[in-house]
């Protein structure tokens, strides 16, 4: 079972809480789930849906095509009938049928001109009716609803009061054709609306008058309401999340106790999560922690007050976007002359400057790496999944303090905004790092030793400098020649240390068998797409693998050499448009990726995608542009 | 005493140098305030200033260009038992870092900025700073400066800067008293002091100074009540628009909750144990949270 649907209407018309909605009801259904979410940047107006996928499997992509639309207004209709899987059905409101399918001031002109010379094309007409019309002759079905006028009758709602509840009254639509059983929905609008009673009655009765009217039509269209999905198998606990509060969770378990931010999309609900759950309860229900969340007024600021934080002991970190963090380099610089274990939370988007502020990207890996004049130790940690991202927000505070570096955990706007079922963490390990032993030596900050990394002492406890500038042992500024070389080693070499004590479990991963002939080479969210698409690919009969590149600075040559060197064929897969892991890989181990398959168009890689590209790849095409998805 | 407070590094600052009275009125301070050095924390910016904590035998935290502020409130917020101390310059403060400077102001930490005035970029050779004044051409301009200047006191009360004070990098006395009560008061203030550069600037020259500079006297700078506010801010424009630049304490407001005091009315835990207090672990392992209670809504029922 692979269930696949989209949900679109206007931004601001409660489409991400539709979303929620849907993904909340699958999951307690005993399905697994993911779900990513598009959105323009705007606040009301725009086409905005979700795409919600949920299998008895554990899946980590999205895959087109679908096999239901439910359209809020005409722009969801327009936009994504050719989404359809044959025999997928498409339900929108009755009311919209005599509308004109073209009449679309929010859509952007671009996609209106494609609209139109595809509608003329295809000779399908003008209005939603048309359109209707000719995609049930290419075997689609099509459910026009009465939605307000069933839940006006059933529930004597006032309309204001209906259109705020259309979202749930869609959701339940497209769920209860599914074959979902109506107290399934009830118990994820009590579990959504957990604190809201007056929303939760609301959504509740728009349910039930939908699920009613429901009932009805399908006893005139029997063959949808047959069911696409058993309720699955019982799972024990788990979690639902977007990549945003997966980070919070692992940073709140991992000991995090400042976390500063500029608001920025799509980081910035991260430290919202954090600021909701500031207060840590212990099995007695005591407080056993509290961090705090400052807003800067700027992301420097947000980098400098959280490395200051970080001077006190205390386990800091930010969170932000590639606009953020490339105010935050000088920063970053500060903290690597300085040895400071200080976190940055780094979600790609689409850019150069704003780019596409809402989108999905992973083009910032080179500049994640080489970001800030000058040399100085980093270490950048790419999370392929959610779990991961949950249990590495913990690992990259641990990195920052064992070894008394700035550390990058680079994320993208796919795993920050993707929800999906996930198992609860287990706690893991919290190490602090090498700490000043107390003696009657005089304490220096910097001191040289065999172990690269100095004990750490916390502003409070000892005498010690700090400066930007080159210094010595103690902090001081030092332009000697012989200081300089010993430092810039110290803090250099420290890249051999991380290389030979971090498990290699948290520098690449492979999936698939050993004896794999092609290699597919990716990292961050299209990890998941590839890692889904494997067996499809391997029941071509392709002795293929995915190797996912997880430490991205220092970089594990040796265990990357290692897979590439077995690979009769390597191909790069990557959402940016040089393939930037495939060229830092080649720079690393001189081995050089041919192939790559790219995207670039800000929407995520789906795993039908990745089919059809390797394919392609087999058929002799060197460089694939995916652009899917709208 | 005194010169237990220094830390042994030469203060390479050119001789007769403004910044040299405010390191001695700083050291005499220091060691009035009768707390452990380690619990006092210099955090300074880029240029001649921004060398002081290197000179100062206590914990010192020199950043980069304009950014102490920032440094310094995440350190103050993570750690509040700490005394922390902003020292600038006014191209650093009032240019490059002015955003943080008036960030500062809104947040009232319990932290002094210390604005080393003298009018000039004086380490890259005295190009024309925030403080320069229009048509003023010091030797190293090639034309008269075409930019206002920038009055810190009058940014400090538009900001909310609830201690506001001025004084001479030469009268070490009343220095020195200016950077107790600062040091002392609880929220954020703005030290300015004028500061001669020897080097590069000409025209702010210790006879300039005794010129344009007056004593002042007869002035409260305690606020009272909200009324008092608007009369002392009324009074505070009055004093800056004159001629000759007023030395001594222009402001103090105790009214303003300070930044700490406002992180625990929404921080309950954050009085008690302020992050800097608080342990992560236990031997190794995270603390024992209850992940469904804390994390109850993400949990599928």
């Amino acid at each position: 079972m692979d269930f696949n649907l989209i949900i679109g209407g206007p931004q601001g018309g409660g489409i991400e809480t539709a979303g929620m909605l849907a993904v909340r009801a699958l999951a307690i259904h005993g399905l697994e789930v993911f779900a990513n979410r598009e959105y323009h940047s705007n606040i009301k107006g725009k086409h905005s849906y979700s795409h919600i996928r949920a299998s008895y499997e554990r899946i980590r992509s999205i895959k087109y095509p679908v096999d239901f639309v439910g359209a809020l207004d005409v722009e969801t209709i327009a936009t994504h009938y050719k989404d359809l899987r044959p025999g997928g059905i498409l339900i929108h409101d009755a009311a919209l049928l005599d509308k004109p399918i073209t009449k679309l001031p929010p859509m952007e002109k671009e996609r209106l001109e494609r609209l139109k010379a595809e509608l003329e094309r295809d000779n399908i007409g003008t209005t939603v009716k048309e359109l209707d019309e000719w995609l049930e002759r290419k075997g689609k079905v099509i459910l026009p609803f009465p939605f307000s006028e069933i839940i006006a009758e059933k529930t004597k709602l006032a309309s204001p009061m209906i259109e705020r509840a259309m979202n749930t009254a869609m959701t339940t639509a497209l769920l209860r054709g599914a074959g979902m059983p109506i107290d399934t929905i009830f118990e994820a609008i009590d579990s959504l609306f957990m604190e809201k009673a007056d929303a939760r009655e609301l959504n509740r009765a728009v349910a039930n008058a939908v699920s009613d009217g429901f009932d009805e039509l399908s006893k005139t269209k029997g063959s949808v309401t047959k069911g696409m999905f058993e309720k699955g198998p019982s799972r024990g606990k788990r979690m639902l999340v977007a990549g945003n509060d997966a980070v919070a969770i692992g940073k709140l378990i991992g000991g995090l106790r400042l976390q500063t931010y500029y608001p920025i999309t799509p980081a910035a609900d991260e430290s919202f999560v954090i600021e909701q759950h500031s207060s840590l309860f212990g099995p007695e229900g005591e407080i056993v922690g509290s961090p705090i969340v400052i807003q800067a007024e700027d992301e420097i600021s947000a980098i400098c007050m959280a490395i200051g934080g970080a001077l006190t002991g205390v386990r800091a970190a930010t969170c932000t976007s590639g606009p953020g963090f490339s105010l935050m380099v000088e920063g970053i610089g500060w903290a690597g002359i300085n040895e400071v274990p200080v976190v940055i939370t780094y979600y790609q988007r689409g850019g150069p400057s704003t780019g596409l502020p809402t989108r999905h990207s992973q083009s910032d890996l080179l500049f994640a790496i080489t970001s800030g004049h000058g040399e100085f130790q980093r270490i950048v940690l790419a999370s392929g999944s959610h779990q991961e991202a949950l249990e590495d927000s913990l690992k990259c505070m641990n990195f920052a303090e064992k070894y008394q570096v700035p550390v990058i955990h680079l994320l993208d706007k796919g795993i920050a905004n993707c929800v999906t079922t996930i198992s609860p963490p287990s706690l893991g390990r919290i190490d602090r790092g090498k700490r000043i032993v107390k003696g009657a030596w005089e304490y220096s900050r910097f001191a040289f030793g065999e172990d690269p990394v100095s004990p750490r002492a916390f502003l409070g406890e000892e005498l010690m400098w700090y400066t930007g500038d080159e210094h010595d042992e103690s902090g001081h500024i030092s332009e000697d020649p012989e200081n300089r070389r010993r430092m810039y080693d110290k803090r250099m070499s420290k890249s051999e240390k991380i290389l030979k004590e971090v498990p290699d479990g948290d520098k690449a991963v492979l999936f698939g068998d050993g004896d794999f002939e092609d290699l597919l080479v990716t990292w961050g969210v299209t990890t998941g797409a590839a890692v889904d698409a494997l067996p499809e690919l391997q029941a071509t009969g392709s002795k293929i693998a995915v190797l996912q590149v997880r430490m991205i600075e220092p970089f594990p040559v040796d265990l990357v050499s290692n897979y590439l060197s077995k690979a009769r064929s390597a191909i790069g897969l990557e959402a940016n448009y040089m393939g930037q892991l495939a060229e830092l890989i080649g720079w690393k181990t001189g081995l050089k990726i041919k192939n790559r398959i790219l995207k670039y168009t800000g929407r995520l890689i789906t795993q039908d995608e990745v089919v059809n590209a390797y394919m392609r790849v087999k058929g002799g095409e060197e460089r694939v542009i995916l652009t899917g998805g709208e | 005493m005194s010169t237990d407070w220094n830390s042994g590094v030469w203060p390479d600052w050119c001789p007769g140098c403004g910044n040299f009275g405010i390191f001695t009125a700083l050291k005499g301070v220091l060691s009035e305030l009768g707390i452990r050095r380690e619990e006092i924390v210099l955090v300074s910016g880029i240029g001649c200033s921004g060398k002081i904590p290197h000179f100062v035998k206590v914990p010192g935290v020199h950043t980069l260009h304009g950014r102490a502020i920032p440094f310094a409130t995440g350190i103050k917020a993570s750690n509040p038992d700490l005394k922390v101390i902003v020292h600038g310059g006014d191209g650093d403060l009032l240019g490059i870092g002015m955003g943080h400077l008036i960030a500062m102001g809104r947040r009232n930490p319990e932290i002094l900025v210390v604005v080393h005035n003298n009018g000039v970029y004086g380490l890259t050779k005295g190009q024309a700073s925030p403080t320069l004044q229009l048509g003023k051409k010091t030797k190293s301009l090639a034309f008269p400066n075409v930019n206002s200047a920038v009055n810190p006191i009058l940014l400090g009360i538009a900001s909310g800067y609830t201690f506001l004070a001025r004084s001479y990098a030469y009268n070490i006395e009343h220095l020195k008293a200016c950077l107790k009560q600062g040091i002392s008061h609880s929220g954020a203030g703005i030290l300015e002091v004028i500061q001669p550069c020897p080097t590069w600037n000409n025209i702010v020259t210790m006879d300039w100074v005794e010129k344009n500079t007056y004593y002042l006297k007869d002035w409260d700078p305690v606020v009272k009540d909200d009324e008092d506010a608007v009369k002392k801010a009324q009074g505070i424009i009055g004093i800056e628009s004159g001629e000759k630049k007023a030395l001594g304490t222009i402001l103090i407001d105790r009214r303003k909750d300070p930044f700490g005091k406002r992180l625990a009315s929404i921080y309950k835990h954050y009085a008690a144990e302020p992050p800097a207090a608080q342990e992560v672990e236990k031997s190794g392992a995270p603390l024992s949270i209850d992940l469904e209670k804390t994390f109850q809504k993400f949990y599928i029922p």
